[in-house]
């Protein structure tokens, strides 16, 4: 499949459940609603003609106004590729886990919950995982953080 | 036995320690002898090089991006730039795609060659060390004839390449790839049949296909299983598509295929090194490219197949000239995953074998 | 073992019975320059190139150097990598396993000051001189290993110059 077939073919079987946006640079980038998430996933790895077995990346976004986890997935069996992502408000942010389809986004879901406080529900294991064991100063990969030793590079 | 209490223990495994590349911790759960249970901690090299990116312009990120991985730093550099010129359209001169394949091709056989001493020294072999860090001094000295550096190379920039390769580099490098094609009978010879290697290695850590995939495992762990994926083949980046060369692959799953694989994908490298310096032609070595670049609005995932796995960088920009967020993903994060699933029920020892076959860096899982 | 802690202190006591000393202190000073036995630990990037500068081509085993797996059998250790507040905890505990004397080398730009990673980063301890003492500093990101062989000859001078009063108990 081409990329504009699996446009086409992404448009019609998930019609209304995923949004193509216009800032994928490459590769196709969809929206999910928070809701449809699990439903989504599942189907793009069943589908006899997708068959998105392999996780790529997730990675959480602070645009400022609200946060971003963007999924990244690939298909071994047809070499493809799609980028997805979900909006969350930024009070009370909560997505499901994914990690029953793809079992390798478990610690990424960890790493997005310590680095921004996006609460990942029956995920299970949700502690410590990169920074130290007695870190009490919030999440560091928000945009408004700060701390005292924290020394930012001076504009040349 | 009536009357004998017996009662699982706790060991732990690292931080320092000779064998967890770099600072891992595992915590183990023993049974007597077995392994029954496998926690890793991380994050004891978290040097926090994403909220860095933020801050830095995209030709300041470059020379941060090589400590992310730095044994195959030309492949970080490359996943970025690649991820920047796909948002930009930029489009690369041909002299430096073929720089570019020969300077990612060579640092492939490095690894490899890394990969090789010191896996053989955490079993407790200490001659494969010696040679194989003897012929990866023969690349290291051309990387260091080109830009410079040994380690962290900063060559693979934005638009191509950061200087043209000297008079000399052409000849050493055919005369390099020919001794190590010649010295590769050499370390076949003392693993290869070597009891004491097969007996370690052999039917140790096997790892199904369909839980490395499902793990997100890729790279050489992955082809070791029977999974024929290799990103240059199945989704050609920079000009793969124009070279000949086999996928190396294996169908045991286990830590002696893991070893082989590698040795294979060595001689693999050579060819399309060869096929790149025969092939090498003239031009300019970097696209015109602002002082002052900045990218439209947008975001992309770029990946590429580097020696431990699949590699990915994905940027979103909002037009200014700093990257907005920049999240990186290493092959062995995904690695570092499975161990739990195929270190349990074997002894410590084997644990050992496993984890030096997956062939794990800590900076990839910790950034 | 009690007579040679008190010889020093009663030899300067007495005027010119330093010279009773001075042969003892020199099979001290040569026998512990020539054989220090450093600690496997590697971080980061430099960990990479003290790795070659023990291997075939830049070799350690000449200045009698060789690695040791575990603190207690060392008595040099080479910081070759950068340190987190993580893992900051950890090497102050290494250290202390140590037997004396010990000594300590922070190799590479991270060791020395926080390197590359001073600004913008939450997790990196900029420096590991207020963690341990350190006795020689390597700049270079990642030096080269002709710039560690020269910081460890460094160190071999700077052992060669102590005195046998300085390794008394105070």
């Amino acid at each position: 499949m081409t990329g504009d077939e699996l446009k086409d073919y992404v448009a019609r079987q998930f019609e209304g459940r995923m949004t193509l946006l216009d800032t994928g640079r490459f590769d196709p980038m969809y929206e999910v609603k928070v809701p449809d998430l699990l439903e989504v996933a599942k189907a793009l790895r069943d589908d006899e003609n997708l068959k998105f077995d392999f996780f790529c990346n997730l990675g959480g976004v602070d645009t400022g106004e609200r946060f971003e986890a963007v999924y990244s997935i690939a298909s071994t069996i047809n070499k493809l590729r799609l980028d997805f992502k979900v909006m969350l408000p930024r009070d009370g942010a909560e997505i499901e886990s994914v990690q029953e389809i793809w079992p390798g986004a478990n610690w990424y879901e960890r790493e997005i919950w310590e680095l921004f406080g996006i609460n990942v529900k029956n995920h299970g294991n949700l502690k410590r995982f990169l920074l130290p064991d007695d870190w009490d100063q919030g999440h560091p990969l928000r945009k408004d953080w700060d701390a005292p030793d924290f020394i930012r590079m001076p504009e040349l | 036995m009536g009357g004998l209490r017996t009662e699982e223990f706790i060991v732990n495994m690292g931080p320092q320690h000779p064998s967890t590349h770099g600072v891992c911790r595992l915590m183990l759960t023993m049974d007597g002898e077995k392994v029954v249970k496998i926690e890793p901690f991380i994050g004891y090299l978290h040097r926090a090089i994403e909220k860095i990116c933020e801050n830095r312009t995209y030709a300041q990120c470059v020379p941060i991006i090589d400590r992310f991985e730095y044994v195959t730093s030309m492949s970080c550099n490359q996943v970025f730039s690649l991820a920047a010129e796909k948002l930009a359209g930029i489009e690369v001169p041909e002299r430096a795609e073929y720089l570019r394949v020969i300077m990612l091709e060579l640092n492939r056989i490095a690894s490899h060659l890394i990969f090789y001493g010191v896996t053989a020294m955490d079993l407790g072999a200490l001659t494969p060390f010696l040679y194989g860090l003897r012929e990866r001094e023969m690349i290291i000295d051309l990387f260091e004839m080109t830009c410079g550096q040994r380690l962290t190379y900063n060559y693979i920039r934005i638009g191509g390449v950061s200087r043209d390769i000297p008079k000399e580099f052409v000849p050493q490098c055919r005369k390099a790839i020919e001794t190590i094609r010649d010295k590769l009978n050499d370390y076949e010879g003392l693993l290869n049949e070597n009891p004491i290697w097969l007996v370690r290695n052999k039917g140790v850590g096997y790892l199904a296909p369909d839980v490395a995939i499902a793990y997100g495992v890729s790279g050489p762990s992955l082809r070791a299983s029977g999974v024929k994926y290799d990103l240059r083949r199945d989704d050609p980046y920079s000009i793969y598509d124009r070279f000949d060369f086999d996928v190396a692959v294996r169908y045991n799953g286990d830590c002696y295929d893991r070893y082989l694989v590698r040795l294979d994908e060595i001689k693999q490298s050579i060819r399309i090194v060869d096929q790149a310096l025969d092939g090498l032609p003239e031009g300019p070595i970097r696209a015109k490219v602002s002082p002052n670049f900045k990218p439209p609005a947008g975001e992309v995932y770029s990946r590429i197949e580097n020696s431990r796995g699949e590699m990915g960088a994905y940027i979103l920009s909002d037009g200014s000239k700093k990257p907005f967020r920049v999240k990186l993903r290493g092959g062995s994060y995904n690695q570092l995953e499975v161990v739990p699933v195929i270190g349990v029920g074997g002894l410590i020892a084997d644990l050992v074998a496993i984890f030096a076959s997956l062939d794990v860096i800590m900076p990839e899982v910790d950034r | 073992m009690g007579l040679i802690r008190k010889l020093p202190i009663y030899a300067e006591k007495i005027p010119g019975g330093a010279i009773t000393t001075t042969t003892l202190e020199k099979v001290r000073q040569y026998s512990q320059a020539c054989s220090l036995w450093y600690l496997l630990f590697g971080t980061a990037c430099c960990a990479i190139e003290l790795m070659c500068t023990g291997a075939a081509r830049y070799d350690f085993d000449r200045l009698g150097m060789i690695f040791r797996a575990t603190p207690r059998q060392s008595d040099l250790i080479i910081c070759a990598g950068t340190i987190t507040k993580k893992m900051g905890p950890r090497l102050r505990r290494l250290y202390d396993q140590m037997a004396e004397p010990r000594y300590v080398i922070a190799m590479g730009g991270c060791t020395v000051s926080g390197g590359p990673f001073y600004y913008d980063s939450y997790a990196v301890e900029k420096g590991i001189n207020h963690i341990i003492p350190v006795d020689v500093y390597i700049p270079g990101c990642p030096p080269r290993p002709e710039s560690l062989l020269e910081g460890c000859l460094t160190l071999q001078e700077k052992i060669k110059k102590q005195k046998l009063s300085d390794w008394q108990e105070k």
